[in-house]
């Protein structure tokens, strides 16, 4: 099953099951061509799939309302870099809302966007927003790498009483793997060992596990065995999961699509250097989008982009 | 136009504007004497279309509401001494000091959120009523905003949506005179929309929209009767335009109190009206003018709106001494409420 009909299976199991469920029609599919099966879907719960114009804005904070009242809205935003359109709204209103409230209001929102280099999305089309919104208190982020993440971490997020940014990688919709059949949930907070290996611990989510992954095959071919953690939600963090893997291999490469300064690697290398100083044989490295807009020439957006080539490169450095 | 409960509601919705403008006296004290800092806001002539509006909601409805929402959280039942601690930022406060005089509100009234920045709030009020209509709660939703909020896009976008998506929500544009403050004063002109009037934006879009005079009690509560109708009826949106003339004290950070504690006996003596701010005494305050509708319908008479004036003082009075009791939070609860559920 493909990573996206594993987004739809959640989307569409929620629906079904619970009335609360509401989705803010948008392109889970994007512009990658895919066509999903949503036609039942709007058959079977009309009255809860509405039609959204252009107005990021105003639907944020129309589903951010409604989650206050009750409804668990899905808000396909699209291209991540949207997201900003929309920026005051989530982390100010559905942010805020339950701190606002002393802990008396939720705000049970998603909001799904594809981030990431894609291919010619230039400068306005290619964002990772992902470290920014780290930033922002009250905002749970959930990044997939897997169908079956993809699927059980989407369960999670609707269910989640937190408003929930939820990033697929753009890259990542066409991904095959394994999808558990009925109402699989991935709890947040739950980082996965993508691969095992004792040499150097290599941190990655959403499509830099991918990478990672590639990175390690590499790598193993010269017997370095890196141990690839998937984080799955940057809130909450698998923190623990992270020291553990340290802990074995001494060693830290974390991989990140987001521009370098304050970025997910930067918090990553700092938490660890902060909770795991002794276990470090060597200081940690980030590997990260080049600290540059994302150029549109495919050239050009090579050699900003962390791919396999540099992470197996940051992890041969720690190994000499 | 006549009210849409006849006297004896005017008299009761008049005990709520007297209520908040006798709260708004407390907060300005209250800061003058250093109890509390930040720049805040007072709903000072506009109190008629608050209580009014507000008067016309069932438990099951919703409003949101703006910096200037103290008028709004006590129209709608808050709690004044609540409300009081909470804008001292002490434990006993309605938020326990996380929301400060900005984000007055409590879920407990039906007053979810609320939010400081200009037209923040306007999505929020449509969301929560379209909630409510997706859930078929049979609730409706109130957006309170001023008329500057249309200098924002987000407001556009709500309008729109609200049509496209059929909201049941009503918006209500408390226009206290926009471009009030002259370049002189410190301000600046902020809209081109003609005659300082943002009704024609809704009416572009189809809203029924109406404008009354914000301060005339009995002319907001007989609209709002209606508009508050039409939306359950139709379950679309409609739109108040509700003018005021701005209150001499209301400044864009910092109120002054620049006409005093108000003295109701004006409203029966117009000997008390001196020269300075006599147009507002005169012709613009809500409270007098309500007051002297009152009398003139015989609702109730001077002695009666004396003696209702001494209990809502005293009232407040209370709550400030309730409020200035209520201990600080304690700094290790700082972190609560980030995120819903467990800690993390």
């Amino acid at each position: 099953m493909t990573y996206s009909e594993a987004l739809l299976g959640a989307i569409v199991e929620a629906m079904d099951e619970d009335e609360r469920v509401a989705l803010v029609w948008g392109s889970l599919g994007g512009v990658s061509g895919i066509k999903l099966d949503f036609g039942s879907l709007r058959d079977r719960h009309a009255d809860r799939i509405v039609d959204p114009p252009i107005s990021e804005a105003g639907i944020v904070g129309i589903a951010t309302g409604a989650a206050m009242a009750g409804l668990r809205p899905i808000v396909p935003i699209g291209t991540g870099s949207f997201l900003f359109r929309a920026w005051d709204q989530l982390i100010h209103e559905a942010g805020g809302a339950h701190y606002m409230s002393n802990g008396r209001v939720t705000a049970p929102l998603v909001i799904h966007i594809r981030h990431g280099m894609r291919g010619g999305g230039g400068v306005q089309h290619s964002q990772s927003p992902q470290a920014m919104l780290w930033n922002a208190p009250g905002i749970e982020i959930a990044m997939p790498s897997t169908p079956a993440d993809a699927k059980g971490l989407m369960r999670t997020a609707i269910f989640s009483d937190n408003p929930t940014v939820f990033l697929d990688h753009q890259m990542l919709l066409r991904r095959e793997g394994p999808v558990p059949d009925g109402k699989h949930a991935v709890p947040f907070g739950k980082a996965a060992v993508a691969r095992p290996g004792r040499d150097v611990t290599v941190v990655a989510a959403s499509l830099q596990v991918v990478a990672a992954l590639a990175a390690a095959a590499t790598l193993a071919a010269d017997g370095i065995e890196a141990e690839v953690i998937d984080l799955r939600s940057l809130v909450p963090l698998d923190q623990e999961a992270i020291l553990n893997s340290v802990g074995r291999t001494g060693r830290l490469v974390v991989a990140d699509e987001c521009a370098p300064r304050c970025s997910i690697a930067s918090e990553i290398a700092a938490t660890v250097a902060e909770k795991g100083f002794d276990l470090l044989k060597k200081a940690p490295v980030r590997v990260n989008r080049l600290p540059s807009h994302v150029a549109s020439s495919p050239v050009l957006e090579d050699a900003l982009r962390p791919d396999a080539g540099r992470i197996a490169a940051a992890v041969r450095g720690l190994m000499d | 136009m006549a009210g849409a409960g006849g006297p004896a509601r005017l008299l009761e919705l008049f005990g709520t504007m007297l209520a908040t403008r006798r709260f708004e006296e407390v907060v300005y004290a209250l800061f003058a004497e250093g109890h509390f800092s930040g720049h805040y806001h007072l709903y000072i002539g506009q109190e008629a279309t608050g209580a009014a509006v507000i008067g016309h909601l069932s438990g099951r409805d919703t409003i949101f509401s703006t910096h200037r929402n103290h008028g709004h959280l006590l129209a709608r039942g808050g709690d004044p001494a609540a409300a009081l601690a909470e804008i001292l930022g002490r434990a006993g406060g309605i938020g326990g000091g996380r929301l400060g005089t900005f984000h007055l509100a409590d879920p407990a009234i039906g007053m979810p959120h609320t939010s400081a920045l200009v037209g923040g709030a306007v999505p929020l009020a449509a969301g929560s009523a379209f909630g409510a209509k997706l859930l078929k709660t049979g609730g409706v939703s109130v957006g309170f905003f001023g008329d500057g909020a249309f200098e924002e896009g987000v407001v556009f976008e709500t309008l729109n949506l609200a049509q496209l998506w059929r909201i049941p929500v009503l918006f209500v544009c408390e226009n206290n005179t926009p471009g009030a403050l002259t370049r002189a004063e410190g301000g600046s002109n902020t809209s081109y929309l003609p005659g300082g009037r943002v009704s024609p934006v809704p009416e572009a879009l189809g809203i029924p929209t109406h404008v009354v005079d914000g301060a005339d009690l009995e002319a907001v509560d007989a609209l709002a009767a209606d508009a508050l109708a039409r939306v359950r009826r139709d379950g679309g949106p409609v739109f108040v335009e509700a003018l005021t003339i701005r209150w001499p004290g209301n400044q864009s950070q910092y109120p002054t109190m620049a006409t005093g504690e108000t003295d109701l006996a004006m409203a029966w003596d117009a000997g008390r009206i001196g020269n300075e701010h006599r147009g507002w005494f005169a012709a613009d305050d809500p409270v007098l003018r309500a007051a002297r509708r009152l009398l003139e319908l015989g609702a109730a008479d001077a002695a009666a709106l004396q003696a209702m004036d001494a209990q809502v003082r005293a009232r407040m009075a209370a709550a400030r001494e309730t409020a200035l009791a209520s201990p600080l939070p304690d700094p290790a609860t700082a972190l609560d409420h980030v995120l819903a559920g467990a800690a993390r």
